[in-house]
């Protein structure tokens, strides 16, 4: 399921990054890598902070729902 | 023999802290060739003949954001003697994924390991010796924020960079990988050097169209990336992204021992607080109002008003203490001039023009170094970045970003400072379409232009005043709205994605330097560019002709300037807004100085030397001379038009090209000339029921805007940087 969908503070293994290939770039270089994992933070109106590789990176809803776990 | 160090790593990771520590004041700021991306230099102390190059922050050696260009371009063209990789160890494996790809370069390579007083906090430990040898490098532990191991770490990188060894890379990846690295090695020949194949070879691989501007013959590739894309299943540039992470693993699990079972950190329990779903617009607001409160009303205002009043005004009192006397600066110049017996006209510009003029834009220093104090405090803080993200989701829909509101708030106290804040932004387009809309905000300069207008012809009227800012705040929306749908700026949205440091506290030197890096920017602004102008002015204002004669004018003549001249051949363009006199003209004129000269203008074109803030003297001289509705949009004019020339001199700074600056001053000009137009002409059809060809250009004006505002449009999803013209300045 998409990331937007998760339950705040439980981690996820991620499945797959999707996207256009910059944005899938730019986020496999922040530590979105299939088999990583990811903690969701918070969360306002579906845009998240979430905890990967031991750091908090804030990601817009649409691309969130990108991301799946 | 000098030797460049270069120092890299993550956004966060300390290494500005780092960079100041080593270098302290001995800085150079400047931007890198042809972009706004910061360029810092330094020498070591201690060391003349050492040179440390800050380089931005980034995440890898990718060729998508201009900052991680800017960094390699350098690091492959200028090639350092040595790279310090600075390395957050609270947040080890995503920093090593940059530094795998540094080592790559061929050049040594030193790893300070930052944060490691907070690591030992929370119980991780990080085996120094085991992490060196498995990454190829040597490892030291640093403190950047309290100072420690930072010397060691300098002095090992500078023995490195003397010892001109090349760094060989000892990490690897899956075999069939490194088969295919190993054949494009070989196509390269002859072009590249051996140290630096590795890095050529996998950005080949990776499709990096970057990469083949610095190669000669291009070698054909697709064979081999064929081959991996087949066997893996993926793209190349994910394929060798996980074969990175995967090593990264092995390299974390061998040398580091973390806590087992992890905990909320306080930064994260802070940000469940503070961006949360219901307290997080609350929690933005209260701090912003104290950040405007204290930094304009209170502390600000107090020090506007000394530095205006006083320094530059009738002189002040050290201290309060009434026997300490301090005379003003025009009061000492004026002084100085009449004991050496200085001719009229000389005293003339240097006190009426230069003192003043540069005086009145002097006089914002203070209220800025208090707004700079608390802009460094939230941003080193972690703050700014939640900010961001908080007002994200409203700010996108018109084509902004959540780090507009930051220059936007700003810019209700001065322009200059709001337009300079932009620089955090980013995201190009987001940056520029902020700049270009910050200065509608009513600043603190166009406050007594609202109090003359609503004074003279609205009776004070309450709404006058809420109503500016409402013009503002609507200009914003529009020109959001309307420029992202135009080619310019179409094209380059960036899904939001960014990362947001841990919170802590900042220390008293990164903040007091932030502040002063900011205010001397603007200081030397007003000593070139305000300084220069004003000189032009008061010359236009001075002089003139009476009777046939060319000379300096008395205060009384001014109809006779040359500035009066100008003002009735420009008047003309203004008589469809409904004030084409040319006093009207010729104060909107001086108003580009700067905004409060609007009033005092007036108040010398209607014969009195010196008017109150408000201009309460004149207003029922200037109540007689034109309508309601015309004063009125002269009064939007005036807020929407172009800033003064700081502001307009800081959005040139930032825009940092002379195409966007005029595209931004332009626009802000048209938009205030047709908002004008069009309440001056339907205000006239409604309260005269005038109906003319005016009135008709009015409605084709509002249909337009409408039509641009409301247009089919369809969001782009391409990020296209171009960075072309970053490779070839270089």
């Amino acid at each position: 399921m998409p990331l937007s969908m998760v339950k705040a503070g439980e981690p996820n293994v991620i499945k797959k990054v999707g996207g256009k290939s910059e944005t899938k770039k730019f986020l496999e270089n922040l530590g979105f890598v299939v088999g990583g994992l990811v903690t969701v933070i918070s969360e306002i109106n579906g845009s998240l902070i979430v905890n990967v590789k031991d750091s908090r990176v804030a990601i817009g809803k649409d691309m969130a729902n990108k991301i799946l776990v | 023999m000098s030797v460049k160090i270069a120092l890299a790593g993550n956004p966060n990771c300390g290494k500005t802290t780092l960079f100041n520590a080593l270098t302290g004041s001995n800085q150079f700021v400047g931007n890198w060739p042809g972009v706004t991306v910061e360029k810092k230099e330094g020498k070591l102390k201690g060391h003349k003949d050492v040179v440390i190059m800050d380089l931005p922050g980034i995440y890898s050696l990718s060729p998508y954001t201009l900052e991680e260009v800017v960094a390699r371009n350098y690091l492959i063209g200028e090639r350092p003697d040595a790279i310090i990789n600075i390395v957050d160890g609270t947040n080890i494996e995503r920093n090593l994924y940059l530094s795998t790809q540094i080592m790559e370069l061929g050049i040594p390579v030193i790893m300070a390991i930052n944060m490691m007083d907070l690591l030992e906090k929370s119980g991780e430990k990080i085996d120094i010796a085991k992490l060196g040898k498995d990454l190829g490098c040597e490892v030291v532990e640093i403190s950047a924020l309290k100072g420690t191991g930072i010397k060691k770490a300098a002095e090992k990188a500078v023995a490195l960079a003397q010892s001109k060894k090349s760094a060989e890379v000892v990490h690897s990846f899956d075999k069939k990988v490194e088969d295919a690295i190993d054949a494009v090695k070989v196509m390269l020949g002859s072009q590249v050097p051996e140290e630096q194949k590795r890095f050529f070879a996998i950005k080949l691989l990776e499709r990096d169209d970057k990469i083949v501007e610095q190669l000669n013959t291009v070698p054909d590739v697709s064979n081999e990336i064929k081959a991996l894309e087949d066997a893996f299943d993926d793209d190349t540039e994910s394929i060798i992204t996980n074969e990175r992470y995967v090593y990264i693993s092995s390299v974390v699990a061998d040398s580091c021992k973390k806590n087992g079972a992890k905990k909320l950190t306080t930064s994260d329990k802070i940000d469940r607080i503070v961006t949360n779903r219901w307290l997080a617009l609350p929690i933005f607001a209260v701090v912003m109002f104290i950040v405007y409160y204290v930094s304009v009303s209170t502390v600000g205002d107090w020090a506007t008003t000394w530095a205006n009043d006083g320094v530059f005004g009738d002189g002040w009192h050290l201290f309060g203490i009434k026997s300490l006397f301090i005379p003003s600066v025009p009061s000492i110049v004026e002084g100085a001039l009449n004991a050496v017996g200085c001719a009229d006209w000389l005293s003339g510009l240097i006190l009426d023009g230069i003192v003043a003029g540069v005086g009145a834009v002097l006089g914002f220093v203070p209220q800025m170094l208090v707004l700079f104090i608390f802009l460094a405090f939230l941003e080193s803080c972690g703050y700014m970045a939640r900010v961001a993200f908080i007002m994200d989701r409203i700010f996108r829909k018109f084509g902004l970003s959540g780090k507009s509101f930051i220059p936007m708030l700003i810019g209700t106290g001065c322009g200059v400072p709001g337009v300079m804040a932009s620089r955090t932004i980013e995201n190009d387009r987001d940056r520029k379409m902020t700049i270009m809309t910050t200065t509608f905000i009513p600043c603190g300069a166009k406050l007594p232009i609202i109090a003359l207008i609503a004074g003279a012809l609205f009776n004070g009227a309450w709404w006058v005043a809420p109503s500016a800012y409402f013009v503002g705040i609507a200009a914003i929306i529009c020109s959001g709205i309307i420029l992202k749908k135009t080619k310019m700026f179409a094209g380059e949205p960036a899904p939001f994605v960014m990362e947001l440091p841990a919170y802590h506290m900042p220390t008293v030197s990164n903040v007091l330097r932030s502040m002063w890096e900011r205010a001397w920017s603007f200081i030397k602004k007003a000593g070139t560019i305000i300084l220069l102008s004003t000189i032009i002015l008061w010359f236009l204002m001075n002089f003139g002709w009476v009777d046939g004669n060319f000379g300096m004018l008395e205060a009384e003549q001014l109809n006779d300037s040359i500035l009066a001249t100008i003002g009735n051949v420009i008047a003309p363009i203004f008589a469809p807004l409904g004030w084409g006199d040319w006093k009207m003209a010729v104060a909107a004129v001086t108003g580009l100085i700067a905004k409060e000269n609007v009033v005092g203008t007036f108040g010398i074109l209607f014969g009195f030397a010196e008017v109150a803030e408000d201009g309460s003297e004149f207003w029922g001289q200037l109540a007689n001379s034109l309508p309601a509705v015309a004063a009125y949009s002269f009064l939007v004019f005036n807020l929407l038009c172009a800033p003064c020339f700081a502001a307009m001199g800081a959005i040139k700074r930032e825009m940092n090209n002379i195409k966007w600056f005029f595209f931004a001053i332009g626009y802000q000009c048209l938009l205030a000339y047709v908002v004008g137009l069009c309440i001056y002409q339907v205000g006239t059809l409604i309260t005269a029921g005038t109906f003319g060809i005016g009135t008709v250009v009015a409605f084709v004006l509002i249909i337009g805007f409408i039509y641009l505002l409301f247009r089919p449009y369809k969001e782009s999803n391409t990020l296209n940087v171009n960075v072309k013209s970053v490779a070839k300045a270089k």
